[in-house]
């Protein structure tokens, strides 16, 4: 390989792959039967997925009193999941666009398991502002559409309405990316499958042959959508916070909302692919393709994010002090001190706290704490909007309307339910195709290989050209 | 063929000219490859239309299932008065026991679904109170009773009115002794239906006792002034008040008149000027007055003698008249009443002392303070007396001794529930069953009914022919405003066919009618001469619905051989904890516990519904904590024993309850008949009886610690407080708030109440000027495009309301219910914070912490003109109208929820499950409250939604409401003054609360006219009127005055 590797750079891929190696590796999941872990596995998510299915039906057919929510606590666990999974949704389209654009190759390791995480986030999240709505059945009505009602239109200064727009946007376009990055992996399925699953793939690869062409259009596409999607990543949770910070409540109605929603999306985002890379690579043998560089990468990004978010906790603090108005004050010092003291700590722990252990080299190259911490980081960032839903309005402008909220059976319901709902589809994922991007990790093997670079590196099983690479492959066959 | 397009072929053969094409070109429109298609069934037109036909057809009756119908049937022949869609009112009279209202009911379609206060009665001029409102709902209750009958195991067997007719008149021929016990019957005529009865069958006594006794006080006024009866209270004319346990503007007497009395003495009518009555009040828990009076004086229960007596002997060291030895006070209440009476003996004759107990002595002595200061005959009036407490307990007794003797044949229960209101009821009911014929009037099947084995169900009061006299000259008619809708027929007339009466017309269409009409016509006539006919004067009596005959003026002299008698008063217990029972606003003793609409108005001081609980004094830990006492939380479950009797009650903090004292209300714990069954404690049984007279407290109370928590603790208010102080330890005043909350400035420097001491105005005046100078500054910060010219069109509708004439008894939210078809939930809703009401009352405690004021704030939605509630909804369902109005499109709404939580004010209202079973679906029809047989939910039953608005909509699940500012009727004024070609007027236009109002506080109107009494009222309270939250920039439609008191 003529094209210069700097030495500081991490092996990503270990194990002296061949191309085909990688091949072989990462169709192996789709390929083989589903292990008895596997199954059990899936047997609980869907149980989960169908806990919901059936608390989403008994929230129709019963209405919204069937949750904790009353007369002053108007949105609590509805809207508080719905930030959530949008937040954990953002690693996704970050680690594809920004880090495509950044050129940062330790993303090919990840990143298709990220964007799979960010459209079930998403759909685990969209699901939210539909069943919270007192009557599902009329959610057409947010859409601006020519109807029969008289000229009655949606109102275009509601940042529920933003939502609409900026949410289905988001999902559209990660859609597009992961499955534009899908193509020529399902092709590689295909080549290796028989049958009727040759005929799938066949369809879902979009007759795809690998041409010069095909990969020239496909590179110019990624390209183009990474583009679309850069501002995506910013602008959607961006969205979502206007959502609070338009409105006129104290702890709500704050200008740090934005850049503060965009890191904490971002922290809680790459704290969820980590658990599900972690859980990925043990189970789909991937050690390999996701290696300890990978991880640690992330655990960076961590640390960053949750440093973030803990100087806007603190800023948040700090101009509610200094802005000398009593609402806002007040809001604080409850948001601190209140009746949800707990949450507010919770969130702090987890969410500043924890994250400053990956400072210690050590911790961050630990499969346990990795996974601990990222367990711990999710926890902290559903407090957190917790933290900024409930306990905003449960102490609100007029006294006499303070209320107390706890969820009912239902919202636990709903909201493990999605959880299942969200590993139910990632764990189809992981049967129907390749978790690791193949052709991206080829196109990386030589510069990140172990063969290559780092202390393993040995010349000469090195296959230099293409033909060599057939001819063995040829060989061993 | 030939081409018609030059040069243009479509195929080699086309432009080779090949002949088979051109063969096949000709025939381009071939119909010989139809004539090909296979033979048989040939689809044709026909068949297309009968198969679409039958598809369409039978998708329809497949695809209809079926759903209720309603049906709406029009009038075949239509009745004079009545225009679909146009309201006829009607005056009419409330009366219920001791409790009176003239009142207007409003029918629409023959059915009476609101009422309004009649202003034409100068008693209560047009104000109405919770339980007046609340009167329509009880003519829908679907547990009225349908028919006469006999009661066998507790159920009706039905017998025609001729049958029970002649079983009843054969037991009275009999001749043995009847009793009719009733409640206070201010009723003329039906006191002449009694006459009559008692005239056929002389063996008859009437016995009457009240729910609520006020017999001490009658008897008192025996003893001192040679009157049985209760004088006219003039709270207008008083300028100090001392109240010992009366609570005058709650349940005291005449509470309507006494609230627009006093009410007129406590605004401020002149900014540099203020003149305002002070008020004291002497009691040992938050009482509704009480919460009003400028310094509540606390003492433990039983120490009222005493009290009383150390007022008395102030007044009398200073007037020279022998003091008394009474039983000691507290130093502090001793005193704050040593301060009392200095001002009652500063305004001789034009100061008040009331009494609330149920002792003679007290009473006694009372009067003897009232005369040593000059106020009978001034303020204290004896020429108009108070008919509305006649009864007395004491008259019980002998009957139950009687019955128990065997001496009683026959017992007819004429509108009392003895079986449940007595202390003494097991005695009673035990000796009831020792009576041969039990008759029972009720309207409902409650626990005294069920002991009788005869039931003659009277009609509900608007069904009734009747009239009343409340107070000496001032008569009352009632008349009916919808055909019974069961076979009921009225007591009166009952009385009258079983005593054979010659003065009734048996063939009339309606003979009360008849006889009621001969009564005016002839005997009421008389007393005017302002008609010469009898026609004349009784229709006009029916359309006004009162007749006031000027009263003869009558002064007393107090019976100068009284003897005071200190050891006849309360003698102070040694009980560790004292019991104080108190009558509420809403439920009565039980009377009213069968009202949805009355459970679920939040009581004015605890602020909870559906039951009664017990009040506990809150502790101060001198530094930043308040407990309940023995450390009790809201919703905890105590075990309470009052003589050997165990009850569990659930216990509610309140501020204000006297130390070493609880207070429960009565009316809890109904047994029969409704659906206040099961809700409460019944205190009943553990009133004391002393020397015949029911007491309403207990000196020596057990409770035990907690033994369980009320999941169903419902209460609308979490926080109570509105900067109270307190001392610390070392005796310094601090901001309890402040330190509660642990922040400064959390509360009372929100915009939310203005409060300060009516010798602290000027400085209040500067406050507020620097407050709203602070407001606008940031206000003008706004992005918002000023909007004065699009306001300045048409009307732009505000209200007003002065927070001191506001004394919270809550008759504006259940108007507001009634008028907009607002649901009821229930209990368990409620405790989850799903209550639907568009009007809140919100309570603050102000003052010092541990004898707190309070300051009422009715709460309803601001109508903001920069309304935060309507940028953010997602589909423009709230919006608002150019006259100032936040409009809510129920059909468009999706329930996002967003503008209830963007409202500051928490005002907005979402319908959390089916409440109103708007739905199709039954499944959703949610069951809000146990009912005696049937399981039906509250609005499913046709009956009881008879009393809906029709021009409200009934909203559905998931959808948001909230105050309209009565929007139908602001439509109905405006088309009333186009039609008429006239400007809008004030009168056009009055929303629902303003009209209940008792004492005037809320005024609405129209903003733009500088002369509507809207604007009138804010230009007067200029520098005191605000508006909640003003420096947030919604410009609300809604004004408030600041909180003045004068202690």
């Amino acid at each position: 390989m003529s094209q210069p590797v700097a030495p500081v750079r991490h092996v990503l891929i270990e194990g002296n792959k061949t191309y085909h190696q990688i091949s072989e590796d990462l169709c192996a999941p789709t390929e083989r039967a589903p292990s008895r872990e596997w199954i059990l596995a899936f047997s609980v998510a869907s149980a989960f997925t169908a806990l919901y299915a059936f608390a989403v039906v008994w929230t129709i057919w019963k209405g919204i009193g069937e949750w904790g929510v009353n007369r002053t606590i108007n949105w609590a666990w509805d809207i508080t999941n719905f930030v959530w999974w949008i937040g954990i949704g953002h690693a996704g389209t970050l680690i594809s666009a920004i880090l495509l654009l950044f050129r940062q190759r330790w993303r090919t390791g990840v990143n298709r398991s990220a964007e799979a995480m960010t459209i079930f986030a998403v759909i685990c999240a969209g699901q939210f502002p539909l069943i919270h709505m007192g009557r599902l059945w009329l959610a057409f009505f947010i859409f601006p559409f020519p109807n029969t009602r008289g000229p009655l239109w949606v109102n275009f200064n509601s940042p529920l309405l933003w939502d609409v727009f900026a949410i289905s946007t988001y999902f559209s376009v990660s859609v597009l990316f992961w499955y534009t990055g899908l193509v020529p992996d399902l092709a590689t399925v295909r080549d290796r499958a028989v049958g009727l699953r040759r005929k799938l793939y066949e369809i879902f690869s979009f007759g795809w042959t690998g041409s010069a062409k095909h990969w020239q259009r496909w590179e110019s596409l990624s390209l183009v959508l990474a583009g679309l999607s850069t501002p995506l990543v910013l602008s959607v949770h961006t969205i979502v916070s206007f959502d609070f910070a338009t409105s006129v409540i104290p702890g709500w109605h704050t200008t740090i909302f934005p850049p503060y929603f965009v890191a904490g999306a971002i922290f809680s985002g790459f704290a969820m692919v980590q658990t599900l890379t972690v859980i990925t690579r043990k189970a789909l043998k991937l050690e390999d393709y996701i290696t300890i560089n990978h991880i640690d990468s992330m655990n960076k990004v961590i640390v960053l994010t949750g440093t973030i978010v803990g100087v806007a906790y603190l800023t948040e603090l700090f101009i509610a002090w200094y802005s000398g108005y009593i609402y806002e004050q007040f809001a604080f010092y409850n948001r601190v001190f209140g009746i949800y003291w707990w949450a507010y700590f919770a969130m702090m722990f987890c969410n500043v706290v924890s994250p400053q252990l990956f400072w210690s080299r050590r911790i961050r190259r630990s499969i346990w704490w990795t996974f601990f911490l990222s367990i711990v980081v999710n926890i902290g960032m559903w407090f957190e909007r917790f933290v900024i839903i409930a306990t905003t309005l449960a102490r609100d402008y007029v006294p006499s309307a303070w209320s107390y909220y706890r969820p009912t059976w239902v919202e636990i319901a709903i909201f493990s339910g999605t959880i299942g709902l969200f590993f139910f589809l990632f764990m189809i994922f992981t049967r129907v195709a390749p978790v690791v991007a193949i052709a991206e990790v080829k196109a990386i093997l030589k510069l990140s290989g172990d063969q290559y670079i780092g202390p393993k590196a040995h010349r000469e099983v090195q296959p230099v050209t293409q033909q060599e690479v057939i001819a063995k492959y040829q060989d061993q066959n | 063929m030939q081409h018609q397009n030059n040069g243009i072929w479509v195929s080699a053969e086309d432009l080779n000219r090949d002949d088979a094409f051109l063969k096949s070109a000709e025939q381009e429109f071939s119909i010989e490859e139809l004539a090909d298609a296979p033979t048989g069934w040939r689809p044709s037109r026909r068949d297309f239309l009968k198969w679409m036909g039958f598809s369409v057809g039978a998708a329809t009756v497949a695809a209809s299932c079926e759903i209720p119908v309603r049906k709406v049937i029009p009038y075949v022949t239509k009745p004079d008065a009545i225009v679909p869609g146009v309201a006829n009112y009607y005056a009419s009279s409330f009366v219920n026991g001791s409790d009176y209202c003239a009142i207007l009911v409003k029918t629409r379609e023959g059915r009476p679904i609101k009422i309004e206060g009649n202003s034409l009665s100068s008693v209560t001029s047009g104000g109405t109170s919770a339980r007046a409102q609340a009167l329509v709902l009880s003519l829908y209750d679907t547990r009225r009773l349908k028919h006469p009958g006999t009661i066998e195991d507790g159920q009706v067997k039905k017998l025609s009115w001729k049958a029970l007719d002649e079983k009843i008149k054969g037991q009275l021929q009999l001749g043995g002794n009847v009793r009719i016990l009733t409640n206070t019957i201010i009723s003329p005529t039906a006191k002449k239906v009694l006459d009559e009865f008692v005239a056929k069958y002389p063996n008859t006594r009437v016995v009457s006792y009240d729910p609520v006794s006020h017999a001490a006080l009658l008897t008192a006024n025996q003893v001192c002034f040679g009157v049985r009866g209760i004088p006219t209270y003039k709270f207008a004319e008083a300028d100090v008040i001392v109240s010992f346990g009366a609570d005058f503007l709650g349940t005291w007497v005449s509470p309507i008149e006494h609230a627009r009395d006093y009410t007129s003495r406590r605004r401020i009518h002149s900014l540099d000027k203020p003149s305002m009555s002070r008020h004291y009040q002497v009691e040992s828990h938050m009482s509704l007055t009480g919460s009003n009076a400028d310094m509540r004086i606390q003492i433990r229960p039983s120490e009222m003698g005493a009290a009383i007596c150390a007022l008395y002997n102030e007044v009398a060291r200073a007037t020279g008249a022998p003091t008394l030895d009474g039983p000691t006070l507290n130093e502090k209440a001793q005193a704050a009443l040593k301060k009392a009476a200095t001002d009652l003996l500063a305004l001789r004759g034009r100061s008040l002392v009331v009494c609330g107990t149920n002792n003679v002595m007290e009473h006694i002595i009372v009067n003897k303070i009232n005369d040593l200061l000059g106020n009978i005959n001034h303020t204290i009036d004896f020429s108009v007396l108070n008919n509305l407490h006649q009864g007395d307990e004491r008259d019980l007794v002998r009957l139950i001794h009687e019955m128990n003797a065997g001496q009683v044949a026959m017992v007819i229960v004429w509108g009392a529930n003895p079986a449940y209101e007595l202390p003494n009821a097991d005695e009673f009911k035990q000796a009831f069953s020792k009576v041969n014929t039990r008759v029972s009037f009720s309207t409902v099947m409650d626990e005294t009914t069920t002991l009788c084995n005869y039931v003659a169900p009277t009609h509900h009061i608007l069904e009734s022919w009747g009239d009343a006299e409340p107070k000496t000259g001032h008569y009352s008619l009632i008349q009916p405003t919808i055909a019974p809708l069961f076979d009921t027929r009225q007591a009166e007339l009952s009385l009258l066919e079983w005593a054979d009466s010659p003065n009734l017309n048996r063939q009339a269409e309606q003979p009360y009618y008849e006889y009621l009409k001969a009564h005016w016509t002839t005997e009421m006539k008389a007393k005017q001469s302002k008609y010469a006919t009898g026609m004349a004067f009784w229709d006009m009596s029916l359309h006004d619905g009162v007749f006031e005959v000027p009263p003869a003026p009558r002064t007393v002299e107090f019976n100068p051989n009284v003897r005071l008698n200190p050891a006849a008063v309360t003698q102070p217990g040694s009980g560790k904890v004292e019991i104080v029972f108190y009558e509420t606003v809403n439920i009565g003793n039980g009377q009213y516990a069968h009202n949805p609409w009355l459970q679920e108005m939040p009581d004015p001081v605890t602020r909870t519904v559906w039951g009664n609980y017990l009040s506990i004094p809150v502790e101060w830990d001198g530094k930043n904590k308040m407990t309940g006492w023995m450390g009790l939380e809201d919703g905890d479950k105590v075990e309470v024993e009052i003589n050997g009797r165990k009850q569990v009650c659930t216990v509610v903090r309140t501020f204000g309850q006297a130390p070493g004292t609880v207070a429960i209300a009565l009316g809890g714990g109904r047994e029969k008949g409704g659906c206040g069954v099961g809700y409460g404690v019944n205190v009943n049984p553990w009133l004391p009886i002393d020397g015949g007279f029911i007491q309403y407290f207990a000196k020596e109370v057990k409770i035990s610690g907690k033994v369980g928590v009320e999941k169903n603790f419902a209460c609308v208010q979490h926080h109570h407080t509105m900067g109270l102080a307190a001392r610390d330890a070392e005796g310094k005043r601090i901001n309890a708030d402040e330190e509660v909350l642990a922040y400064q400035g959390a509360l009372t420097d929100r915009s939310i109440i203005f409060q300060a001491h009516v010798n602290d105005l000027p400085n209040l005046r500067k406050k507020m000027a620097d407050f709203h100078q602070h407001a606008s500054h940031l206000n003008e910060q706004t992005l918002y495009p000023d909007r004065t010219d699009y306001f300045s069109i048409g009307p732009k509708w505000g209200m007003f309301i002065d927070l001191n004439a506001c004394i919270g008894c809550g008759a504006c939210q259940v108007a507001c219910v009634s008028e907009n078809n607002v649901p009821v939930v229930g209990k368990n809703e409620v405790a989850r914070h799903h209550e639907m009401t568009w009007l809140r009352i919100d309570r603050y405690y102000y003052g010092d912490l541990e004898n707190p004021r309070i300051v009422y704030q009715p709460l309803m939605c601001q109508h903001c003109d920069n309304a935060p509630c309507e940028n953010v909804c997602p589909v423009n369902a709230t919006n608002h109208s150019s006259e100032g109005i936040n409009q809510m499109a129920y059909n468009r709404c999706i329930g996002t929820r967003y503008c209830a939580n963007n409202c500051p004010y928490k005002v907005r209202r979402f319908n959390w499950l089916d409440y109103t079973t708007a739905d199709t679906f039954p499944a959703n029809e949610e069951r809000l409250f146990r009912v005696e047989e049937g399981d039906i939910p509250f609005y499913a039953d046709n009956l009881v939604r008879m009393v809906l608005n029709p021009d409200v909509t009934v909203r559905s699940r998931g959808v948001i409401e909230k105050c309209s500012f009565c929007i139908q009727r602001i439509q109905e004024g405006k088309l009333t003054a186009k039609r008429e070609g006239r400007p809008l007027e004030d009168s056009d236009v009055r929303s629902a609360c303003q009209t209940a109002c008792p004492t005037g506080a809320i005024v609405f109107g129209n903003l733009n006219n500088p002369n509507s009494q809207v604007s009138q009222a804010i230009k007067r309270h200029e520098e005191l009127a605000y508006q909640v939250l003003e420096e947030i920039n919604t410009r609300p439609g809604v004004r408030y005055s600041a909180k003045i008191y004068n202690a």
